[in-house]
């Protein structure tokens, strides 16, 4: 082999990335020239440096703290909750939001049943502090409809988790 | 027998958050790992490194599962880097403009200061992007040139040519450093 082609099989050579053959030549060859011998044991000694650059351990607080870093972020990033379900549901996330729409809707009209036919007082007044309606998310549609292409289980298991919960009780209880 | 990186990814996708937290805990020291190579900094290597995982969770269900978790954790945490070493050299590109009306005699001290610092550390820092690649993952975290080649959506061929070019410009500026 000539001094270039030994050049050429030095890194490959040092990580033993060479068939068993070439690794014998290249080592026939360094044994006699000591160009060769130097330029590889440089190399060597580039790698060993390289492989001696260490990096700072941040420390055991940052990375108990890291998963919590990626959940709070992830939750936004993810577009918040949609406003209205509507494409494409199928299975149980569609028995899940057709059950919410249905309590949200005949606690509705429960109300408007309770309420009579003409109230004769400002609605601010009727109000009692129990009719607190669950909040649903007020929401962009471009960004419900991305977290829904997104992921349309999770979805609706945020939006479910998004509800109050304490509203949603009083909404069985009622119905 | 501790359970696969697949089985917890099924498990976060029904939404239990064990998992979700293994699955970070698991990984994230290799992804830390990864970014502070590549950008020299904690800052930046933090902020990569939750960023990598932000997007591997949003889009865990795009995820074919052809390659390991964390392979495709390397894929976009690399993509991140890669994309933030460059917004890095267009501003430091119009900061040098800006720079160059102002005192020339501070800058030139201020960088043959700099010179004598960390011979080889300004070596890495200097290397082309996708030669750092290929050295990162094979000096520091054991690639087979294969899954270096998946990683950087090259050929095995292009990755180990790629880390050969990396270890020769390393070599030729620790030389021409001690001469």
């Amino acid at each position: 082999m000539t001094c270039h082609e030994i050049k050429e099989l030095t890194v490959p050579y040092l990580e033993l990335d060479l068939e068993p053959s070439r690794i014998r030549d290249v080592t026939v060859h360094l044994d006699g020239c000591a160009e060769c011998r130097a330029e590889m044991e440089a190399v060597r000694q580039v790698l060993v440096r390289v492989k001696g650059v260490a990096v700072p351990d941040p420390g055991d607080r940052f990375w108990n703290e890291f998963p919590d870093k990626v959940r709070r972020e992830l939750a936004r990033e993810r577009p918040p909750i949609p406003s209205g379900l509507r494409k494409g549901l199928t299975g149980w996330p569609m028995a899940l939001a057709a059950s919410v729409l249905l309590l949200v809707g005949a606690w509705s009209l429960k109300g408007l049943v309770a309420q009579g036919p003409a109230p004769a007082q400002p609605r601010a007044v009727a109000q009692t502090p129990q009719a607190v309606e669950p909040e649903l998310p007020q929401l962009a549609e471009a960004d419900w409809q991305a977290f829904w292409d997104e992921d349309p289980d999770m979805a609706l298991v945020e939006m479910a988790a998004s509800l109050d919960r304490q509203a949603v009780d009083r909404l069985f209880g009622e119905i | 027998m501790a359970e696969s990186d697949y089985q917890l990814l099924d498990r976060y996708a029904t939404g239990d958050g064990a998992a979700f937290e293994e699955l970070v805990t698991r990984h994230q020291k290799t992804i830390y790992d990864l970014a502070y190579r590549m950008m020299e900094n904690h800052a930046d290597a933090a902020d990569l490194a939750q960023r990598t995982f932000v997007q591997a969770f949003l889009h865990h269900q795009s995820f074919k599962r052809e390659s390991g978790f964390r392979t495709w954790l390397y894929q976009i945490g690399m993509n991140l880097c890669r994309n933030a070493i460059r917004d890095q050299a267009r501003r430091v590109h119009e900061d040098v403009t800006e720079l160059e009306l102002a005192d020339s005699q501070d800058i030139l001290a201020e960088v043959a200061g700099t010179e004598m610092k960390d011979r080889l550390g300004r070596a890495i820092r200097t290397l082309p992007t996708r030669q750092k690649e290929a050295l990162v993952l094979r000096v520091y975290h054991d690639h087979a040139f294969s899954e270096i080649g998946m990683i950087m959506s090259c050929s095995e061929g292009a990755a180990k040519a790629n880390y050969h070019h990396a270890v020769d410009r390393l070599r030729r500026a620790l030389v021409s450093g001690e001469g």
